[in-house]
């Protein structure tokens, strides 16, 4: 971490004595300009705002209240309550894990993949595990139909093992989807432009997808046949007594990945001080090495995969070397046609060419390796998109072949 | 149709009216003279007609898409040559008509009292024949980016470019313009409203914003006692006014032409370095970073913009790429521009719109606004400040003065070809 030095700070106060103190959790002028600008915005924004208004004594003053708890090293997300995932805003409070970008950039990825796909099932089912705020199947649905053009039935299921997650998924859910609902009222008066009907379509489309989206509270890592009376209920009971369809399409997950060491060591103090290590961290186990405990989610992912029969899996993962690990698990099980390892943001293009494999898995994308994926029967077809120049590498990537 | 011959019905009607007295003013001044359209520009409309035709006998004889085409564009040139061509003769045979002894008093009278509705007629069709000729910019349709930055003259410049960018959103909010604020970066970062500016964008998103604010293109002067100094003494800035096409982002459909090789606005994606702020270290899960910023380099011309303005990556992102898409086109039609003008180059006054001209002074001691192109001075600097109707005389002033130019040019550039 780069060291503030005096003049650093001397620089800072001479512009916005706030500006110093913003400093302390941002570390460098340019992101500390931005963080204050965004939070001048949002207290303006509360002050104007009828709801919050009594509580609120003038602007500047709440400003100087949230860049004092922003100093602190509270996240900035936790501050304002609500972090940009895509182009979707999505609530955030303590408790529940911040959505991050490289999150994001997959699930934009994913989307638009399917979204491009010649053919779907006319019911597309998708289950996200560990869904925390929600924010994965939201804007999935969001992304999807950016470019879907015919009609699907899109279904959507969220699973977390923390009610305050669930909780805060379902104000997301609500939140999306009544400003759907009103911006389609709106718009229903204006224009009769073919941008606008592709507009109506859209909304219309993000309605129905929010109607059928549903949040579940489940454990998806205990085993139904070993633990009778879990508390919250292992996941396929659960699914069964809210009469969730048994079967599903596409199986997406962030789960907790880090290592009980990696968490000590690698993570930043401010997501250690004030995110819910059970985001994080796998729960522990004596005598497992740690790395393994790193990995403790992914095989019984494979598992539920199997189980609810889907064709297509992203998982987030740590870094290349974890990647490269679950890409075996994937391999190993041998229930799977493909699997390849996506960068933080698969759609740019590799920065070198030698860079496409490791370990005999293809690997595409600029950034940290993010993300595993894995299909098999339809699957396939579902990922790839129109003109792909890479179809024919794909299948050399191809297990078995 | 309006086009008179001289012996139309009106005329006879008005033969029993008696003499005008306006006669003679009408027969010195605004007869059929050659002078009131340009011969360059008459005979690049012949050439324009006579082409009109030919196409029009190519289709006869079956379909030709490009040639439909090219027949709508140069139909409205070849309809004004021909209005253009009946007034003038129509006012020629009245002069002639007039001039000749032999003509009798009554004929003579009724003819004169005809010459000023001619004439008033021949004016008309020959401003129309020229706007026929003259090329529609091709983005005039467009709506438009404005960016704004200080120029010389350190914290004052700043401040005064904070001031047009108020300017330009009270006029555009005046006249029921949207408008966007696409980059706003403070001297110190913050958005206080009377705080230096050092870079702003501005999307106007109506059509034809970029027809409309094309004129504001180039570097604004102001003359004032700056706040800070504290002698009273008066200093000169500048902020420099780079006004864009914006280009509608991608999936709006709206221009098939985004993904053509061919046009302006085109750019290959592999050229296109992005740069996304990236969490240091391991990034996912160990970092909650609230860096958004996401930098385009456009590799074959070194074009960089980066934006930072949302808390939301893609957003940042689009915005970037509508920028730099608008950038590019920019510099490319100003190429074309610049070769434009090198090849016309015995015409003066062709002035090129780009960021180097010094175009408008505001003088707040006096409390006037002039602009150097078109020569126009007004004096109240609070209206135009505050986006008001003076604002809007200036600038039409300007428009005025850029279609001037561009008839020199076209007649330019077809004494050109001429001599070729
Ligand atoms: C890394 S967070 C991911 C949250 C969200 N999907 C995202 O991308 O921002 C992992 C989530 O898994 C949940 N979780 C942890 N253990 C779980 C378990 N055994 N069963 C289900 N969910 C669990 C946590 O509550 C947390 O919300």
């Amino acid at each position: 971490m780069p060291r503030l030095t005096t003049g650093l700070l001397r620089h800072a106060r001479s512009i916005d004595p706030l500006l110093t103190l913003l400093l302390r959790p941002c570390r460098d002028i340019s992101s500390a300009q931005n963080e204050l600008r965004w939070l001048r915005e949002h207290a303006i924004k509360l002050e104007q705002n009828v709801n919050t208004r009594a509580r609120v004594s003038g602007w500047r003053v709440l400003l100087r209240r949230l860049v004092a708890e922003r100093a602190r090293g509270k996240p900035l997300q936790y501050v304002m309550g609500s972090e940009y995932f895509g182009e979707l805003e999505i609530a955030c409070r303590p408790g529940v894990l911040i959505p991050r970008q490289e999150t994001a950039a997959s699930i934009t990825c994913l989307a638009d993949r399917l979204s491009r796909a010649k053919t779907l099932p006319s019911e597309l089912r998708v289950l996200d595990l560990c869904t925390g705020t929600g924010c994965i199947p939201l804007l999935f649905q969001y992304q999807f139909w950016k470019t879907y053009q015919d009609e699907v039935s899109l279904h959507l299921l969220g699973v977390d093992v923390s009610s305050i997650a669930i909780q805060l998924a379902n104000y997301n859910l609500r939140r999306l989807l009544k400003e759907r609902q009103w911006q389609l009222q709106n718009r229903k008066m204006h224009g009769r432009s073919v941008q606008d009907l592709w507009g109506n379509k859209k909304l219309k489309s993000e309605v129905a997808a929010f109607q059928n989206t549903a949040f579940l509270l489940a454990d998806v890592l205990v085993d139904p046949l070993s633990m009778t009376d879990h508390d919250p209920m292992p996941l396929k009971p659960a699914m069964q007594f809210t009469n969730k369809p048994p079967f599903w399409d596409v199986l997406i997950s962030n789960p907790p990945y880090i290592s009980p060491a990696a968490f000590n060591h690698t993570t930043a103090r401010s997501v250690r001080a004030f995110e819910p290590k059970i985001a994080l961290v796998p729960p522990s186990e004596l005598d497992t090495p740690d790395v393994e405990q790193g990995d403790k989610f992914y095989p019984r992912l494979l598992t539920i995969a199997d189980e609810v029969k889907v064709q297509l899996c992203l998982f987030e993962v740590a870094d290349l070397n974890q990647a490269i690990r679950v890409a075996r698990m994937v391999r190993d099980s041998s229930s799977w046609d493909g699997v390849e390892i996506w960068r933080d943001y698969p759609e740019l293009a590799n920065e070198h060419e030698e860079d496409r494999l490791h370990d005999g898995f293809e690997v595409i994308g600029q950034g940290n390796g993010r993300s595993v994926v894995c299909w098999r029967g339809r699957g396939a077809e579902w990922l790839s998109r129109a003109n792909d120049v890479r179809s024919d590498r794909r299948r050399s990537s191809r297990i078995g072949a | 149709m309006r086009g008179a011959p001289w012996i139309c019905r009106p005329c006879l009607i008005r033969a029993l009216r008696p003499l005008s007295r306006r006669h003679a003013r009408f027969q010195s001044n605004a007869a059929a003279n050659p002078e009131s359209i340009s011969p360059a520009l008459l005979s690049r409309a012949h050439a324009l007609a006579a082409e009109h035709s030919q196409l029009a006998q190519k289709l006869a004889n079956g379909f030709d898409a490009r040639a439909a085409k090219k027949l709508g564009e140069i139909s409205a040139v070849a309809n004004a040559l021909k209005e253009w061509e009946k007034a003038n003769e129509s006012l020629t045979e009245l002069r002639t008509l007039i001039r000749d002894p032999s003509t009798d008093d009554e004929l003579r009278s009724l003819a004169s009292d005809d010459v000023a509705s001619s004439a008033e007629q021949l004016d008309q069709a020959a401003q129309a024949l020229t706007t026929s000729l003259v090329p529609k910019h091709p983005f005039a349709s467009l709506p438009c980016l404005i960016e704004i930055r200080p120029g010389a003259g350190g914290s004052e410049a700043a401040i005064f470019a904070g001031d047009l960018l108020r300017m330009y959103q009270a006029y555009c909010s005046r006249i029921g313009l949207r408008t966007a604020l696409l980059k706003y970066e403070n001297a110190d970062g913050l958005p206080e409203s009377d705080s230096p500016l050092s870079e702003a964008v501005l999307e106007i998103e109506s059509e034809g914003a970029y027809g409309t604010f094309r004129c504001e293109a180039g570097v604004h002067r102001v003359q004032r006692v700056p706040a800070t100094e504290t002698k009273g003494r008066t200093h000169t800035s500048a902020a420099s006014v780079l006004v864009l096409p914006s280009f509608p982002s991608e999936g709006s459909g709206e221009m098939e032409d985004f993904d053509n090789p061919e046009s302006d606005y085109y750019i290959d994606p592999k050229e296109v370095r992005t740069d996304i702020m990236r969490a240091r270290g391991a990034g996912g899960q160990h970092v909650n970073t609230t860096d958004s910023a996401v930098r385009l380099t456009h590799l074959p011309t070194n074009t960089v913009v980066s934006i930072q303005d949302s808390r939301s990556q893609p957003k940042n992102r689009e915005k970037a790429w509508q920028l730099l898409r608008s950038r590019i086109a920019q510099a490319r039609r100003e190429k074309r521009e610049e070769e434009m003008v090198a090849m016309r180059r015995s015409v003066v006054g062709v002035a090129k719109m780009g960021r180097g001209d010094k175009v408008r002074t505001y003088n707040w001691g006096q409390q006037r606004v002039t602009d150097h192109r078109s020569g126009l001075t007004v004096h109240d600097l609070t209206d135009v400040m505050g986006g008001g109707h003076t604002l809007e005389k200036v600038m039409e002033s300007v428009r005025t003065w850029l279609i001037e130019r561009d008839i020199e040019a076209v007649i330019a550039g077809d004494e050109i070809n001429g001599d070729k």
